[in-house]
């Protein structure tokens, strides 16, 4: 079977953290906010999205702790539409259960699941599971070769320093050979881009405030790694957050709502400085927000595609306590106007959008992956 | 002494991996979408519950039972959503209670958790773990699972986790609780443990006449009145398969069974399965193979015999078995088995060899 990315089209994804909803001015449970993920799931299916991720997170008001537990309900409740992940926490999480877990969640997706991994932006999950912060690069080091070769290799043995050794073990179920497509998602780290790029694995890009096109650099750094590195054409991703209402009005004012009082308590925690309405209104404007009516989102996306060759765009479309209904709306304006339009206006003008001299690459399942 | 009205049954698997209409054993991956498929006829057939194992062995598709527990959640409408068992003692509680929490959102409330120090091995070192801290390592870790099904923060240290600090973990369910019971395969120390937290009470009778584990039950219903927790109705699950004549049954089950338990065997020092030994535990021991009204008449006799309230039937135990004869299998323990044993039960309920006192349903 083979699951082609191509880089000459445009993809366009949904991404969640499981933060909880609220319907009718009543905060859902955590159970209820499930539930509507595996709906969400199918609407972003029906409205001919191309990917639904679900994230990893460890705190109250999210409720994504165990992805491929979600998305294997996901699976059974969709066809077509590609599983990932946005991103899994891979240096907190044991590579031998996350590849029994996310082959469990392939046999039921039929071949539909992918993998983001990352070291995450959050880190309660270290607390929680006895890791030592001071480690974060080692571990993820460690843990993405093992994770790797229990993709690749039939049989693995293996040895470090943040596991048990493996010793000619053969994991259940298993992947297809080759494993399934794992992307490496970045915040802004150049040793990440070419960490991706020496492992040929695909690029995505976690670009969650400033000027998006600070990223073009790290996109011409990737594609050069790959070329240094011998490895194939693969494809980079960004993910962004937004949400899209009837008009750039109506968008702003649900989003900044909600939007609002999550960023104050995260720059609290983090120690950066609040929101104001001013530079949120730039951070629309200009920055990675894509907040607004179908047009201004699909300008803003087409522009972005076109400078860091991307050749897939995923929004993350949830925030703390937005109305279900409010969800439901952007995600069926994303699905049905905005990627149409974004695919019409890179249509009309590709501007550097495919780099010079560059081919389309696939990511092939079974047989010999690109991706894995 | 229950009169079995509220009784409930469930099917069991490991995922063994079937064969298909050519007789080609299937891919991992064919064998978890035909585990979905029969719960999700079961579910249709208006069972009461499906429990799925965890195993690290080349036999079995299912390393990671929750997620598959959780396509069949999306699949179905009323079953219940079971491990059988989780291996707890080579898991993290923390890991555990978030992906069944998850779970139990995603199924409306259905999931429950069969704790267990599992049978097999294979886990232990897979995952870092002594086989000589077993004791320790199943003891700690059920004493956190404990602790963490309050859904309240959680302080706790011990020598097999990390420690915990005023740690919340979530998703939080519903109910405010997930339903838990505790796989006990002989141990009286285990059905004490199992009455002293508060759990429910799963007997694993894989081999041997039924009427031997009595003494359990008996020693679960004590336990639970000495220590003031709640002695809820006592399960058991067997290995079984059904087809239309027991001869029929017999021949589509034992090969398949006869490989696994022998190479099983092998690892444990047992010899080789005899056709006899075969037999003489489908007539008296603990294998519920044969037609819907042999496989009947024994369920409820081993029902009565130890006045369980849920039976499970192991139904993929036969190994490399036709993928048709498994979802028949389930077809006519739903259709057919199950009213039977009712209606046996409801004739005679009353001679069950557990001399305790009545208990709370």
């Amino acid at each position: 079977m083979i699951m082609a990315i191509r880089i000459g089209d445009i993809e366009f994804g949904l991404n969640s953290f499981g933060d909880v909803a609220t319907d009718g001015g009543r905060a859902m449970t955590d159970a209820e906010s499930l539930r509507l993920l595996v709906d969400e799931a199918q609407l972003a299916e029906s409205v001919g999205l191309d990917v639904f991720s679900i994230g990893e997170h460890y705190r109250e008001g999210m409720v994504d702790a165990a992805t491929p537990v979600i998305l294997a309900a996901a699976a059974q409740a969709t066809s077509t539409i590609r599983l990932g992940t946005s991103v899994t926490v891979l240096s907190t999480q044991d590579p031998v259960r996350l590849y029994q877990q996310f082959a469990t969640v392939d046999a039921l997706s039929d071949g539909r699941t992918h993998l983001v991994l990352g070291r995450a932006s959050a880190i309660e999950s270290f607390a929680l599971f006895g890791y030592d912060i001071a480690e974060y690069e080692q571990i993820f080091e460690e843990k993405l070769d093992l994770f790797l070769r229990l993709m690749r290799e039939d049989r693995v043995t293996w040895s470090g320093q943040y596991r048990t050794p493996l010793e000619n073990v053969r994991l259940h179920p298993r992947m297809p050979d080759g494993g399934i497509p794992a992307w490496i998602g970045i915040g802004g780290s150049p040793d990440s881009v070419v960490r991706a790029a020496r492992n040929g694995l695909p690029l995505m890009m976690a670009i969650i405030g400033g000027r998006p096109e600070r990223f073009a650099g790290h996109a011409e750094l990737y594609l050069r790694a790959l070329s240094q590195f011998g490895q194939p054409e693969l494809p980079i991703g960004q993910h962004s957050l937004g949400f899209i209402g009837d008009t750039d009005e109506d968008a702003k004012n649900t989003h900044w709502k909600h939007w609002q009082p999550v960023v104050t308590a995260m720059s609290e925690e983090r120690g950066f400085y609040a929101p104001t309405h001013e530079r949120y209104e730039t951070e629309v404007a200009t920055g990675a927000l894509y907040v607004g009516s179908p047009e201004t989102v699909a300008q803003k996306i087409a522009r972005i595609v076109r400078a860091n060759h991307l050749s897939r765009f995923d929004l993350k479309y949830d925030v703390l306590h937005l109305p279900r209904e409010a969800r439901e709306h952007s995600i069926r304006l994303f699905g049905e106007r905005v990627a149409p339009r974004v695919r019409e206006l890179l249509e009309d003008d590709p501007g550097e959008w495919h780099l010079t001299g560059r081919t389309p690459a696939e990511i092939v399942k079974g047989g010999k992956a690109a991706h894995a | 002494m229950s009169d079995f009205t509220d009784l409930e049954f469930g099917i069991d698997t490991f995922g063994d991996l079937p064969r298909d209409d050519q007789g080609t054993v299937v891919s991992y991956a064919a064998a978890i979408r035909a585990t979905v498929a029969e719960a999700v006829l079961a579910d249709d057939l208006g069972i009461e519950a499906v429990a799925i194992g965890e195993h690290h062995r080349p036999e079995f598709a299912i390393s990671s039972p929750e997620t598959v527990l959780a396509g069949i959640a999306t699949a179905t409408e009323r079953i219940r959503l079971g491990s059988g068992v989780t291996v707890l003692s080579s898991d993290d509680p923390v890991r555990v209670f978030q992906r069944f929490a998850t779970l139990d959102a995603l199924s409306n409330g259905r999931a429950e958790i069969i704790l267990g120090r599992g049978s097999f091995t294979e886990s232990f070192p897979l995952f870092g773990y002594d086989l000589s801290d077993y004791e320790l390592l199943f003891d700690e870790k059920i004493d956190l699972f404990h602790a963490l099904l309050d859904e309240k923060p959680v302080t706790w240290e011990g020598t097999t986790r990390a420690a915990l600090r005023e740690a919340d973990v979530f998703p939080k369910t519903d109910s405010g609780r997930l339903r838990t019971w505790v796989g006990v395969g002989g141990s009286p120390q285990s059905v004490i443990r199992t009455a002293h937290y508060g759990f429910r009470l799963m007997l694993a009778i894989i081999g041997g006449a039924p009427a031997r584990f009595a003494p359990y039950v008996d020693l679960y219903r004590r336990a639970t009145e000495q220590l003031g927790t709640t002695a809820y109705p006592v399960g058991m699950h067997s290995p079984g398969f059904i087809a239309e004549t027991d001869e029929e049954a017999m021949e589509a089950f034992y090969p398949g069974y006869k490989v696994i338990r022998d190479r099983i065997g092998a690892l444990r020092g047992w010899p080789p399965l005899r056709r006899s030994e075969f037999e003489a535990d489908v007539e008296s021991g603990s294998l519920y193979v044969g037609s819907p009204e042999t496989v009947a008449r024994k369920m409820a006799t081993a029902i009565r015999t130890l006045d369980v309230g849920r039976f499970d039937l192991i139904y993929t135990a036969g190994g490399a078995m036709a993928a048709s004869a498994r979802l028949r299998a389930v077809e006519l323990y739903g259709t057919k088995v199950i009213p039977m044993v009712r209606e046996l039960l409801a004739e005679a309920p009353a001679q069950s060899a557990v001399t305790g006192e009545a208990f709370r349903r």
